[in-house]
């Protein structure tokens, strides 16, 4: 990608067109066009959001019964985040959470960019690659969760037959805390790492491809043309993949809920499950709210951070 | 990238600054129209004895045109031929349900008329208007029907919510052709159990000794309860201000359950078994004991998702400690009927309900689907005794209800069980797991913003 | 581009292959253990050690799928849903993704955070607002329920998506345009859109599977039989009691098929961004 504009990009490729006609005329007519386009998704989006959100937000600051005539909310409180900042359950779900996500999003990315890289250099077979890549993605992922369940289940899953064959004993993967939270890393990265591969995969192709015959002219070994030239050129994308990715861990829900119920204990107890639990299990949509606008918060926090470190600057690139 | 041109001055700064202003509107206009309220609810109960009506229920068993709820609709309209009613299919599990059911009553949603809920919804139902309390429209004559028990545990503050449908409750389960070939009886005590459960292991090779459900949800807190109970201990006080699980009666609970898996007879993996998990290994001819509920019989003679036959299988009451009065008692589970309180034909659905109720509705259930009736009349029937092992069973059992006439009952059952849940699996100690949870339950039952988190 | 041609034994043992058949092995292996367990009896789904081919095989479960629970029409509800709102995802993102990728708007990085922030809020405290809104609009228990609230939480996704491919096109196709004296409209679907290609299959693959798998607001919305979708229909197979995990298993390889076939109908978009030649500059 050639719009990071960070020093440490000389890149030749660009070079910024005078383009026809007055210039600010130009820019003025371009930029009425861009908000043109952009104004459909725009409305569409905040008609349908806006008012949801803002629901949610205030629910989380008032006093909030839910009754058979309605959600009745009194007051401006902050009771519903004291309640959390108190509640050690939530710290526990926030700092699991938080583990959670890096380590599952790390492990994706460098997965998904190899699995990218190996596709990207298959002649024959691509498409029925991608296809099989795709199918752990588009599994619903409550069926997934009782997939893994199933291999997992300590008394006839596979798993544990696998390892008694072997004569590694009898493992009991979802009733430990700490083999639980590994069970459910591994089938989180199973069915996600394909969303990594495509998108490095897509943005691989659509690289432009002198870079590389300059560097081949020049000698340049397999390694060094990836670290040095692909993945700077990639760094929007993996960006972009890392960003969404970290999105989703935050709301790992479907495989708690389904594999463990949040246990051993509280062990594998997430921020989504919290929210859920607040929210439908005990009625309290307050508390619902404050755990779903805090992680929101937390969440948004967190990508810009990513761009970031990236480098990646949004926006500012055709400036 | 180089700017060509210097920005210009003098304009305004973007289209941001509109945006925060339209955005602040928005959230000013939807404080000031927060505490929404849904139209109120109809006071009328609508013409009783036509029309049509929607019931949300999950699938009780069987399928196509033997579904339990399609048999039931379709007798039932044929009692009542000016009466329709339309069936909701729900998901299968509960709190799928009640956060749906929350969600479009609280939402005002007029339909479902009628809808078949858990037995410990309705502290929580109640004291949230989910539910209308149907001790204001029917007397207290059409309470008394029901077998002792179930319909206290439909009341909340005095007026009863729901109308019980079918009753579960937990079994004892074994397998007859293994202790009759040891010459062993069927146990009384839990320590009777725990020994034989050994010594079959040992002598038939079988795989494990008695399974039950331990993982983290709700069912652990009804297997906890049949333990705690027989102990001689309760969750709360009668009054529920405060959590009665830091006694000896709770450790001796918990330290038995716990001393099942380190003894070899319950696997280590129990703590991840609900239901299906622990069907499926005693329909697999892996474990001489199982505690489940009454669907449990049939599964396990039914060549199709077992693979044990009748003469293998036999039913009892659970049993009780050493020194306390046997039976041990089973914990009530089951399902209730309940109305919208939005509902705008309410005459209609207390005919439906009434329906539901009566000899012939219970008997459908009793004898056709081999549920526990409600009704107790027809439980002590003697065709309904002949008809099923199981139900057989029911009357010489003795029963205990979760504790759930507090409408923090899912904070409170969530106390117990991710605490009893860590003991099992060993990650705290049984006095540490229990002061977790005492202090974890007190906080349920008496925060006012139901229980929280 | 890379086109070096292998002989002899590196033909066969090299690096990409030994590296794709670890792949096979590392997606495929669960997906064989779910293919063979919905061709299981139920009987057969606890036995330990487990059956690692099914024995009886038996297509009971897919049977069962179809014929006692409706599955036909959840399949039929779920592809018009998807569609449609994957199609408007599709429409109006390409045309923001293009705006915000490569016209020179001011507000872009504020607009682009705004996107991101819907994304990123959580569903679970959306229902309830939604469910009142909707309700007002008179739009329960229809496939408008489902496909506006999918298309307004896709779009940011792919709107993200689209204008990181976008912005990896030369500025110079826009001169190109314009000198021919298109319209910007038109340069965008005859010069810009060809070349986005895998930006577009990427977000169109993504929004039909969120959209595919969407749960929540499927159960909530839609309460009717007519109107279910998959993911809440296979939530109510089996009874209270009894969760069939091997019907539930061949639903979801029912289920997945669709999707299968689209990628690999589609994948040449994404392959002809390496020989179309005018990606490099």
């Amino acid at each position: 990608m050639t719009t990071i504009s960070s020093a440490a990009e000389q890149s030749p490729l660009v070079t910024a067109a005078p383009p026809v006609g007055r210039p600010d005329v130009n820019r003025k007519k371009l930029a009425r066009l861009g908000w043109l386009f952009s104004a459909p998704a725009l409305i569409f989006v905040a008609g349908v959001t806006i008012f949801p959100i803002l629901y949610s937000v205030v629910m989380s600051l008032r006093n909030v019964t839910v009754t058979g005539s309605g959600i009745n909310m009194t007051g401006i409180t902050g009771a519903n985040y004291s309640a959390l900042v108190h509640a050690s359950v939530y710290r526990y779900a926030l700092g699991f959470t938080i583990v959670y996500t890096i380590i599952t999003v790390a492990v994706e990315l460098v997965i998904g960019t190899l699995i990218a890289l190996v596709l990207e250099r298959l002649t024959a077979g691509r498409g029925w690659m991608m296809a099989l890549l795709l199918i752990p993605w588009s599994m619903i992922t409550v069926i997934n969760a009782e997939l893994w369940g199933y291999i997992y289940e300590g008394t006839y899953g596979v798993l544990q037959a696998i390892f008694q064959a072997v004569g590694l004993g009898h493992p009991n993967v979802l009733g430990t805390s700490t083999p639980a939270i590994a069970g459910m890393m591994v089938a989180d990265i199973w069915k996600t790492t394909p969303f990594v591969a495509i998108i490095v995969l897509a943005g691989l192709v659509m690289l432009p491809g002198d870079v590389y015959e300059a560097a081949e002219i020049d000698g340049a070994s397999g390694w060094y043309t990836f670290w040095h030239i692909t993945l700077p050129l990639l760094r929007p994308t993996l960006a972009l993949a890392v960003m969404f990715r970290v999105l989703q861990a935050f709301g790992l829900f479907d495989l708690p809920y389904v594999l463990t119920g949040g246990g051993p204990g509280t062990a594998t107890t997430s921020l989504a499950v919290l929210g859920y639990d607040a929210m439908f299990k005990n009625l309290d949509f307050g508390g619902g709210a404050a755990v779903a606008t805090s992680t929101a918060l937390l969440v948004l926090i967190g990508c810009l951070l990513l761009l970031r470190t990236f480098q990646v600057q949004v926006g500012k690139e055709n400036t | 990238m180089r700017r060509v041109l210097p920005r210009p001055t003098g304009r305004p700064r973007s289209r941001t600054s509109l945006c925060v202003v339209a955005v602040a509107g928005v959230a000013a206009i939807a404080l000031a129209a927060c505490g929404s309220s849904a139209s109120p609810t109809s006071s009328s109960t609508g013409s009783a004895t036509s029309g049509t009506i929607v019931w949300s229920a999950s699938p009780i068993a069987g399928a196509g045109p033997t579904d339990t709820r399609t048999v039931l609709i379709a007798a039932f309209e044929k009692a009542y031929p000016k009466i329709h009613v339309t069936l909701v299919s729900a998901s299968t599990d509960t709190d799928t349900n009640r956060a749906t059911l929350a969600t479009t009553i609280s939402g005002g949603s007029a339909t479902p008329d009628v809808f078949m809920g858990d037995v410990i919804w309705p502290a929580q139902f109640g004291a949230h208007q989910l539910a209308v309390p149907l001790s204001k429209y029917l007397p207290a004559s059409y309470f008394n029907r029901f077998a002792p028990g179930l319909i206290a545990g439909a009341t909340y503050k005095g007026q009863v919510y729901g109308s019980p449908l079918f009753e579960d409750q937990g079994f004892l389960y074994y397998r007859k052709d293994l202790l009759a070939k040891y010459h062993l009886p069927v146990p009384t005590t839990w320590e009777q159990l725990e020994s034989e459960a050994k010594e079959v292991q040992t002598k038939a090779g079988i795989k494990y000794g008695f399974v039950w459900e331990g993982d983290s949800y709700e069912g652990l807190t009804c297997d906890y309860m049949e333990y705690l109970t027989d102990a001689g201990g309760a969750v709360t006080n009668s009054s529920y201000t405060k959590a009665t699980l830091d006694t000896p009666a709770a450790l001796k609970a918990v330290t038995f359950m716990r001393s099942l898996i380190t003894s070899g007879v319950t696997p280590s993996a129990v703590t991840t078994f609900q239901e299906p998990q622990a069907m499926d290994v005693f329909a697999a001819g892996q474990s001489v004991f199982l505690r489940n509920w009454d669907y449990a019989y049939s599964y396990a003679t039914t060549p199709a998702t077992s693979k044990l036959t009748t003469s293998q299988v036999g039913v009892a009451p659970l049993p009780t400690f050493q020194g306390m009065s046997y039976p041990g008692y089973s914990n009530i589970g089951g399902w209730n009927m309940y109305i919208n309180p939005h509902s705008k034909h309410i005459a209609l659905d207390l005919t439906f309900i009434k329906w539901l109720a009566s000899t012939q509705a219970q008997d459908i259930l009793a004898q056709k689907y081999s549920e526990i009736p409600t009704v107790e009349s027809v439980r002590t029937s003697a065709a309904v005794i002949a008809s099923n092992p199981v139900l057989a069973i029911v009357p010489k059992t003795r029963l205990v209800p979760r504790p759930a006439g507090t409408p923090n009952y899912p904070a409170l059952s969530t106390a117990i069980y991710t605490n009893v849940n860590a003991i099992l699996a060993g990650s705290v100690t049984a006095s540490a797991g229990l002061a977790n949870a005492q202090s974890q339950a007190n906080t349920a039952l008496t925060s006012t913003s139901s229980g929280g988190l | 581009m890379r086109n070096r041609k292998r002989t002899g034994w590196r033909r066969i043992i090299n690096g990409v292959n030994i590296a794709t058949f670890f792949v096979v092995l590392f997606i495929g292996l669960p997906l064989y253990w779910l293919i063979v367990s919905s061709f299981k009896t139920p009987a057969n789904i606890g036995v330990d050690p487990p059956q690692y081919f099914p024995n009886p095989l038996s297509i009971a479960n897919y049977k069962s799928a179809f014929v006692q629970y409706d599955f036909g029409i959840y399949f039929r509800n779920s592809l018009i849903v998807t569609l449609i709102a994957t199609a408007l995802v599709l429409i109006l993102g390409t045309l923001a993704g293009y705006a915000l990728g490569r016209l020179p708007m001011r507000g872009k990085f504020p607009l682009l955070v705004a996107f991101l922030m819907i994304s990123v809020f959580p569903e679970i405290a959306l229902i309830a607002p939604l469910y009142i809104l909707l309700k007002d609009l008179g739009w329960l228990d229809s496939y408008q329920a489902l496909i506006i609230p999918y298309t307004a939480f896709n779009l940011p996704f792919a709107i993200w998506i689209l204008r990181n491919y976008m912005l990896g096109i030369p500025k110079e196709m826009e001169e190109t345009g314009r000198i021919d004296g298109a319209s910007p409209l038109r340069t965008l679907w005859s010069i810009i859109l060809p070349q986005a290609l895998p930006g577009i299959f990427t977000a169109s693959i993504f929004c039909f599977t969120a959209c595919w798998t969407e749960f929540l607001m499927a159960l909530t919305f839609n309460i009717s039989n007519n109107f279910r979708t998959i993911p809440v229909g296979v939530s109510q197979f089996g009874t209270i009691d009894v969760t069939p995990y091997n019907t539930i298993f061949a639903a979801c390889v029912v289920a997945t098929v669709p999707i299968g076939i689209l990628v690999f109908i589609f994948r040449k978009f994404v392959i002809s961004g390496l020989t179309s030649g005018a990606v490099k500059g």
